[in-house]
């Protein structure tokens, strides 16, 4: 009796690593109340490719800088 | 003015321009914001190169223009507000987009669609292709209000400024917004 019981204990634990390992295997099924919170899920999960912000730096490195305005240059013209 | 006076204002003002991003308040602006921006251009334009673009884009305007930025307004609908304009342009120029734009309403309305019921779906990489899919599907203004509204910070007051109609209207809308992408994410399984 004690020996069928180990057996009995043995293939449930069994099983239960066959259920995890099909767990593992495959993906989670998810459930969104609405679109919104589907695109807010989706949202957190599309990081900004880092080639953004170095673009941008390169970008905002060749900027011209800005003109004087033109009444400092006339205020300028007129220093000595 | 001599050459020298001139040269010497044309130096301190090169050191009062922002060096921009790299100052805090440019900095903080690209932060909190460019994934906002950068997954309503995603969306907008389905394409992710053209939203790299895109994001660019607007957040280089945005720097130019942060000195006339006031205040009155969130700084998020400023954004939103560079962002739509610059990828209605875009969508204009390339036409390769709004395949259904003109669908009638009717079309959502007639089909079965549990829209109470949850929407079910793997977690995998599928998902974002599987959204794209269904909004590329909905009319323009649909799209940009599910886009919108999914954006917590904002308020319908704020969608509706954004989208240029009534916090009513937007309520109203929105309901066949979500309806019409429910039907047409379920095609995509």
């Amino acid at each position: 009796m004690q020996r069928q019981t180990k057996l009995n204990s043995e293939e449930q634990a069994q099983a239960q690593q066959q259920t995890g390992a099909q767990q593992t295997q495959q993906p989670a099924v998810r459930e969104f109340a609405t679109p919104e919170e589907m695109l807010r899920h989706d949202a957190l999960h599309t990081p900004v490719p880092p080639t953004v912000a170095h673009r941008l730096r390169e970008s905002i490195a060749k900027e011209p800088p800005h003109a004087p305005s033109w009444w400092r240059r006339l205020l300028g013209g007129s220093k000595p | 003015m001599n050459v020298n006076a001139a040269m010497a204002e044309t130096k301190q003002d090169q050191s009062k321009a922002e060096p921009w991003l790299d100052s805090p308040e440019c900095g903080a602006l690209y932060a909190d914001h460019a994934r906002f921006v950068f997954y309503l251009a995603l969306r907008m334009l389905g394409d992710e190169a053209q939203a790299e673009d895109a994001t660019h884009d607007v957040f280089l305007k945005a720097f130019r223009k942060i000195g006339l930025f006031r205040g009155e307004s969130n700084v998020r609908t400023w954004l939103y507000r560079i962002t739509i304009n610059h990828c209605q342009n875009c969508l204009r120029k390339w036409h390769n987009r709004n395949i259904l734009s003109n669908a009638d309403d009717a079309v959502w309305e007639t089909t079965a669609a549990q829209t109470d019921s949850p929407l079910r779906v793997l977690e995998n990489k599928e998902l974002g292709h599987r959204i794209q899919t269904a909004l590329d599907g909905l009319p323009a203004e649909y799209r940009l209000l599910l886009l919108l509204v999914a954006d917590e910070q904002l308020s319908y007051e704020q969608v509706g400024v954004l989208t240029e109609q009534s916090p009513d209207a937007v309520r109203g809308k929105l309901h066949r917004a979500r309806k019409a992408f429910t039907v047409l994410f379920e095609q995509t399984a």
